[in-house]
């Protein structure tokens, strides 16, 4: 074994919703600094098997393991607390907060103002904001502007800053190109990639082959709820995947 | 309507309740149920007729129905006056919501064999019983005479400023029958007063607040200004607070309408110079006295009046006076 | 930016929206320079330089203003408090009967009775707030119709505990708070003011004020970013009906006496104080000082066109235009920052 051991191992994950059965022992791995691609048609299991890893919803059988051990986290929280951060389609931001707001939502750091008064420290949310966003290219000249201000591929960014900025381990990103335009998914490219450079591990579900074949390490394909078949970028083409995918 | 009517009326009532002499067909069926609906329940005014109503119910061995709305409402009337017919009363008193739109609903009652008597607001012109129009069916109509109310507070008023000096009228909004009427007569009660002007009126929406604001403004331009008529409860109140917070509490006097219990100690402080007393319980007593006389075939006058005590400093003490206060017990 | 994969981000706050978030500071002021001239001309006197005005809009102002602090929070959390206006009704009713109570019964001075009037009569808004927070957060039920619920409730118990009258008190040092001085100050405006300061602390320096704009914005994202959005949204309609609580027992020592329907008028001028000062009723946006700016507009507009003698109706144009103009001014706004999202 040449490879780190991984961050994050689904193993043989079951999940049935009365008579349908959603996962059949879906397994998969998930390398410190690699994008695994969950690639499958609609109905395949991808958003189950995201929602049994966030906390979402519990599994039948199966496990998980997190760098090793296993666990079975009760609610969102839980996962994200324990490193697992799951952005969204629609970003769960806050569109009316500035840039730190939201990346400390819900974690407010405080400050005494005169020595006594408890004040939101707005200081030290705008230079996290500044430093995180940087981290990822992300260079703001205004940080007391509120997000919608900014553009989809922007709120990506800081969608993705409020995770690594509380050292999430695995970040999952539920289809975070489909309402962009094209120079926007090149940016949340150039950010998955930077989450990558980070050690991050990162789940990457989308519709758009091209997407997947430009940035993920391993394609894990889903079928009905079973693995169909995993594959290197390099190693496959579109085609190969399609076919896995329907099962031709 | 005018007070000899009532006076007539009320020796009649007196004989009616006293004496029990009228036999009568419905009371030979059984006893006769009375309804009386007040424009809205939540009110002390109509809290005080409702007791009238009582006393009167009681002495003649009436059934009394007491519902209404809680608040002043067409809508809202209407649905609790059709559960009332629908327990076939042999008359109703009611206050109606709507000189209009309560016409047809209790022309429908009428057709159905209730009496109607109309109390504290009327339908139509309010003159009923001449022949004429879509609503005179109703056999009475039962009020103060708030012209007169409003006259009193302009005789009781010019005097305290001296005859002379600027007034207004602090009302609620303009359409409501009897604050327009308290407003007319009491602008027709200033002529006696030559030396003193009323200035324009000040609507507030039944808002104390907006009253005192508005008194407090109507100072900064006029700053003779001697007195105010509150055509309402908090017309007058927040007018007397605008006077409080202006520093001329007393020397700007204030004439209120309506007498709650509260009155009493705003009377003894000053903040008000005097306030018009309606008579709420004899409405509800004449009105079902009324009714009952009309169910048991007896003639009844179509206008009756009630009175107006006028409640000062002076005389709040006087059990002739303070028995005027609307009482919820 | 040479190196960075992302360009950096345009977001500016443009003119028009740094001039829409003053808005109602702006109205303020055109009607002031407005109502200084035509007092001038009508009057003779100086409409802005008079303390005797100031001090009477001030009053006027307070008691919708009151209301309107804790509906900026509702409003700013996407929701409507209609409650209010019989809430503040029962808190004025039941503190009547508690400083009665406090009087005659426990033998209490006059200023004793006072505070324990107030108290009693804000801590009696505190299940009215509980319930509107649980209907909207637990039973999701929405605000519109749970805050009506309330407001037929609160407007029954206040009726019933007053008997369908107004409650009496007989109280010097009640009604000291309620139309004393100090100095130049009402109190009734000192204590407005303490409670303006306090709450806009609360709303722009702590996290609950936070997770109130967060909420207001998103519900999702506050619930997800670990935000107990139930609990938020019970301490959100709690504060509001403290706040007429408040209102409630201050009017009880202004007019000497509990009124079950005092709220009812003052409950459409408060919310509207909030909209005119910015707020936007989609929730996410507004200041505890932008809702000042709104109920002096209004105070203003109604005071002075008394002042200078205008037929009566005139206000209700005046206000109704303002009101107006600051939904559309807020929905262009919003449309502006609408568009730049996906550009």
């Amino acid at each position: 074994m040449s490879e780190p051991a991984p961050i994050l191992s689904v193993r043989s994950v079951s999940k049935s919703f009365g008579a349908v059965r959603a996962l059949d022992r879906a397994s998969f791995d998930v390398l410190p600094g690699e994008v695994v691609a969950l690639a499958g048609d609609n109905g395949a299991g991808k958003s189950t098997i995201i929602k049994a890893i966030s906390g979402v919803i519990s599994r039948d059988g199966g496990d998980i393991l997190l760098d090793g051990k296993s666990v079975a986290f009760a609610t969102p929280h839980e996962a994200r607390d324990s490193g697992i951060e799951t952005i969204y389609q629609d970003l769960s931001l806050a569109d009316n907060l500035s840039i730190g707001a939201n990346i400390f939502l819900g974690r407010e750091p405080m400050r005494r103002a005169f020595g006594f008064l408890p004040v939101l420290d707005r200081r030290k949310m705008a230079e996290a904001a500044r430093e995180t966003m940087a981290r990822l290219d992300f260079h703001v000249d205004r940080l007391d502007a509120p997000v919608a201000a900014f553009s989809g591929g922007q709120r990506q960014a800081v969608a993705i800053g409020r995770a690594i900025f509380w050292n999430a381990r695995i970040v999952i990103m539920d289809e975070p190109t489909a309402a962009l335009g094209v120079p926007e998914q090149r940016k949340v490219m150039s950010l998955i990639r930077s989450l990558k450079a980070e050690g991050k591990g990162v789940i990457f579900i989308s519709h758009n082959l091209r997407d997947i074949f430009d940035v993920a390490d391993r394609i894990v394909v889903f079928r009905r709820g079973e693995n169909a078949g995993e594959r290197r970028p390099a190693e496959t083409t579109s085609d190969e995947i399609v076919r896995l995918m329907v099962g031709k | 309507m005018d007070r000899r009517s009532m006076m007539k009326f009320a020796g009649a009532a007196g004989a009616v309740a006293g004496l029990g002499a009228l036999t009568s067909p419905a009371r030979a069926a059984g006893k006769v149920t009375i309804a009386l609906i007040p424009g809205l329940t939540a009110d002390g005014f109509y809290v005080t007729m409702h007791k009238g109503a009582i006393a009167a119910a009681q002495a003649l061995g009436v059934d009394l129905i007491y519902q209404g709305a809680a608040e002043w409402n067409v809508a809202l009337e209407v649905p609790v006056l059709e559960a009332v017919v629908a327990k076939k009363p042999a008359a109703i008193l009611i206050a109606p919501n709507d000189k209009q739109q309560l016409i047809a609903p209790l022309k429908k009652a009428f057709d159905a064999g209730i009496q109607i008597v109309c109390v504290d607001t009327f339908i139509g012109t309010g003159v009923f019983q001449t022949g004429s129009g879509d609503a005179d069916f109703p056999v009475s109509y039962v009020a103060s005479d708030n012209v007169l109310g409003g006259k009193m507070a302009a005789a009781a008023l010019g005097k305290a400023i001296g005859g002379k000096g600027k007034v207004y009228v602090a009302n609620v909004k303009p359409g409501i029958s009897t604050t327009d009427q308290r407003e007319q007569g009491f602008k027709e009660g200033m002529k006696a007063f030559p030396g003193a002007q009323v200035l324009e009126t000040q609507f507030n929406d039944d808002d104390a607040n907006k009253a005192a604001a508005q008194f407090q403004a109507v100072l900064g331009r006029a700053p003779d200004l001697a007195g105010v008529f509150g055509a309402n409860l908090f017309s007058a109140s927040g007018a007397a607070n605008g006077a409080k917070q202006a520093g001329v509490a007393g020397k700007v006097k204030i004439a209120g309408f309506d007498a709650p219990e509260s009155i009493v100690a705003q009377l003894k402080d000053g903040t008000f110079e005097m306030t018009i007393a309606q008579h709420p319980a004899e409405i509800g007593y004449f009105g079902l006295v009324a009714a009952y006389a009309k169910v048991t075939g007896n003639p009844v006058p179509t206008a009756i009046g009630t009175g107006f005590t006028v409640m000062t400093k002076a005389n709040i003490d006087d059990p002739n006076v303070k028995k005027f206060l609307y009482s919820s017990k | 930016m040479t190196t960075a994969a992302v360009p950096a981000p345009s977001a500016r706050i443009s003119p028009l929206a740094q001039v829409a978030r003053l808005r109602a500071w702006l109205f303020l002021i055109l009607l002031a320079a407005t109502f200084e001239v035509w007092t001038r001309i009508a009057n003779g006197a100086s409409f802005v330089l008079s303390v005797y005005n100031l001090q009477a809009i001030a009053i006027f102002a307070s008691a919708p203003l009151m209301l309107g602090l804790g509906q900026t929070f509702v409003i700013i959390s996407a929701g409507i408090d209609l409650s209010l206006g019989f809430v503040m009704g029962l808190a004025s009713v039941v503190a009547a009967h508690a400083a009665n109570f406090g009087l005659a019964r426990l033998g209490m001075g006059p200023a004793e009775a006072a505070l324990f009037g107030i108290a009693v009569g804000v801590l009696a808004t505190v299940p009215a707030g509980l319930v509107n927070g649980w209907l909207i957060a637990v039973l999701k039920v929405p605000p519109f119709i749970g805050t009506l619920g309330m407001y037929g409730v609160s407007r029954g118990a206040a009726y019933l505990l007053a008997a369908g009258m107004t409650v009496a008190v007989n109280d010097d040092w009640y009604g000291a708070i309620g139309n004393g001085r100090l100095g130049p100050f009402p109190v009734l405006v000192l204590l407005t003011a303490v409670a303006c300061v306090a709450l806009h602390y609360v709303l722009s320096q702590t996290r609950f004020g936070q997770h109130v704009y967060a909420m207001g914005a998103s519900k999702a994202a506050a619930s997800r970013a670990g935000i107990d959005v139930r609990r938020l949204t019970m301490k959100i309609y709690l504060l509001s009906a403290v706040m007429g609580g408040v209102a409630g027992a201050l009017y009880t020592g202004r007019f000497s006496a509990g009124a079950p329907q005092a709220g009812e008028p003052l409950l459409l001028d408060s919310i509207a104080a909030v909209v005119i000062g910015g707020a936007s009723l989609f929730g996410g946006s507004g200041t505890i000082w932008g809702t000042v700016a709104g109920a002096f507009v209004i105070a203003v507009i109604q005071y002075g066109l008394v002042l200078v003698d205008v037929e009566p109706f005139w206000q209700f144009i005046a206000v109704g235009g303002i009101i107006i103009v600051s939904v559309l001014v807020d929905q262009t706004q919003r449309r502006f920052l609408g568009g730049r999202v996906d550009e």
